[in-house]
């Protein structure tokens, strides 16, 4: 696919933490639903689980993209300060990369208490 | 100056000991929160010491240029895979005593309400239809999980007895649920955590455990109704209660008083204070309490009776502390 702001855009830097928002809020909401309306904890889990892979698959994915973009591997000099194009470029694929990380923890955090918690209340 | 840092701790460590203290645990709930305060304070101990001391070394002791790779490693892993791990640790830890602190109780049930600025209590016994109903002080049988239900009636209050439990919000026109399972016989103090208006501060609770077979025969005698007075001004003292109107508010079983606007007094006179915690229960307060209520709690919603002689606040004391 080609996307033609991808590197000067911050929306691809913050592509991560906007699944881990929506995520957030499907999950809260989710779970609130479930539970008020049918009291069953055991579909909740599921949907948590669901969404939570969902969740993981993609910030994997864009945070590959990321990593690519940053081009940490083929380069000597580690530096992207500079005000070329290149750095620019290199600046938003490493933010990009730290903000998946970041991203996949909190993801994983947020899902972490369906794992213990098997009841409604 | 010694004797000054030798004093203040003195303070210190003493407040961390007593029957209101979430560092000095007597039920399980309490201890898992006790343990979890010792683990993260000495954490931070340890992280602080760890902080600071970096501070000191790359800023005092070896201020030489560092290379960017070290100082990248460096920033990679204690600024993001240690609080990671920590953090990790920190909610697996508590996220796997949650399940237990939900459980349902083991038998008995108690309904406690909170009032302005009092608790109204409800016993629940398993299969029973109709509470015992008393106020301001709870009791719960040591080694086994007991039900605790919230409600409030118009502001929210919250329920807490640091020496058993956390806390939980009593929230009007819904009921919350929390169990306690206390492991120590003794007397604690519960306290209400939620500012609820002018005697918030005044809302306080007695909390009493007891042996398994003693709390059945305590909870067996709570349901009976009120002792009949004993002692010509006693006697005098329940005619003064009826014919005061003290009636209009109070329930006291047994009698033609059957409000439930106030604390149900059927057997005031065995709790262990007066006034949710505020007093002790012996008649010299039960006599202040009836004259002054408005003094010892502000906005309190009884009136007061100092335009009684004082023979017959005497009475009405006497009868009140006679009702065991
Ligand atoms: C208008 C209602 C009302 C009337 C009338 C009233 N009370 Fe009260 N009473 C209350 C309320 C409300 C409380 C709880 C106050 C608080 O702790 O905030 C209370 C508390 C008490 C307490 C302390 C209860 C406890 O659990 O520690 C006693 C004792 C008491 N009243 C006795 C009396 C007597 C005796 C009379 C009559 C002379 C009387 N009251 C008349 C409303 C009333
Ligand atoms: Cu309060």
């Amino acid at each position: 696919m080609v996307w033609p702001n991808r590197y000067s855009s911050l929306w691809h830097m913050i592509a991560a933490p906007v699944v881990w928002a929506v995520h957030f809020c499907a999950v809260y909401g989710g779970t609130a639903l479930v539970c008020a309306r049918m009291d069953a904890p055991g579909l909740a889990r599921i949907g948590i689980a669901a969404a939570s892979v969902v969740a993981l698959g993609l910030i994997w994915w864009i945070g590959r993209r990321a990593w690519r973009q940053w081009d940490y591997a083929s380069r000597a000099n580690r530096t992207h300060g500079g005000p070329r194009a290149e750095d620019r470029r290199e600046f938003l694929g490493h933010s990009a990369w730290l903000l998946a990380i970041v991203s996949a923890i909190g993801v994983i955090f947020v899902s972490l208490p369906a794992l213990f918690i098997e009841s409604c209340l | 100056m010694k004797i000054g840092i030798a004093l203040a701790l003195t303070v210190v460590l003493a407040s961390c000991e007593g029957r209101q203290s979430v560092l000095s645990p007597a039920g399980r709930d309490a201890e898992v929160l006790a343990n979890l305060f010792w683990w993260m304070l000495g954490g931070a101990v340890v992280l602080w010491l760890f902080v600071n001391g970096l501070m000191l070394y790359f800023s005092r002791i070896r201020r030489k240029r560092h290379s960017l790779r070290v100082a990248q490693w460096f920033i990679f892993m204690c600024g993001v895979v240690l609080p990671t791990t920590v953090l990790a640790g920190l909610l697996i830890f508590a996220l796997r005593e949650m399940p237990q602190q939900r459980e349902p109780g083991e038998g008995l049930t108690l309904r406690v309400t909170g009032e302005s600025w009092w608790w109204r209590v409800e016993y629940w016994p398993d299969g029973a239809d109709e509470p015992v109903t008393t106020a301001n002080e709870i009791r719960l049988p040591a080694g086994s999980r007991s039900e605790i239900e919230l409600a409030a009636n118009g502001v929210i209050h919250s329920f807490w007895i640091p020496a058993l439990g956390g806390k939980t919000d009593m929230i009007p026109g819904r009921v919350n649920r929390m169990s306690l399972e206390p492991t120590a016989p003794g007397t604690y103090r519960g306290q209400c955590a939620e500012f609820c208006g002018l005697s918030h501060a005044h809302m306080a609770l007695e909390a009493v455990v007891m042996a398994p077979e003693e709390f059945e025969r305590w909870l067996g005698a709570e349901a009976r109704d009120a002792r009949a007075p004993e002692g010509a001004e006693a006697k005098r003292g329940k005619q003064l209660f009826l014919s005061q109107g003290c009636g209009g508010c109070h329930t006291v079983r047994g009698t033609p008083a059957t409000a439930r606007v106030g604390p149900d007094l059927t057997h005031l006179g065995g709790r262990k204070s007066l006034a949710a915690g505020m007093l002790p229960m012996d008649r010299q307060s039960l006599v202040g309490w009836l004259s002054a209520p408005e003094s010892i709690k502000p906005g309190v919603n009884m009136p007061g009776y100092d335009h009684l002689p004082p023979a017959d606040l005497q009475a009405l004391a006497a009868y009140l502390e006679g009702l065991t």
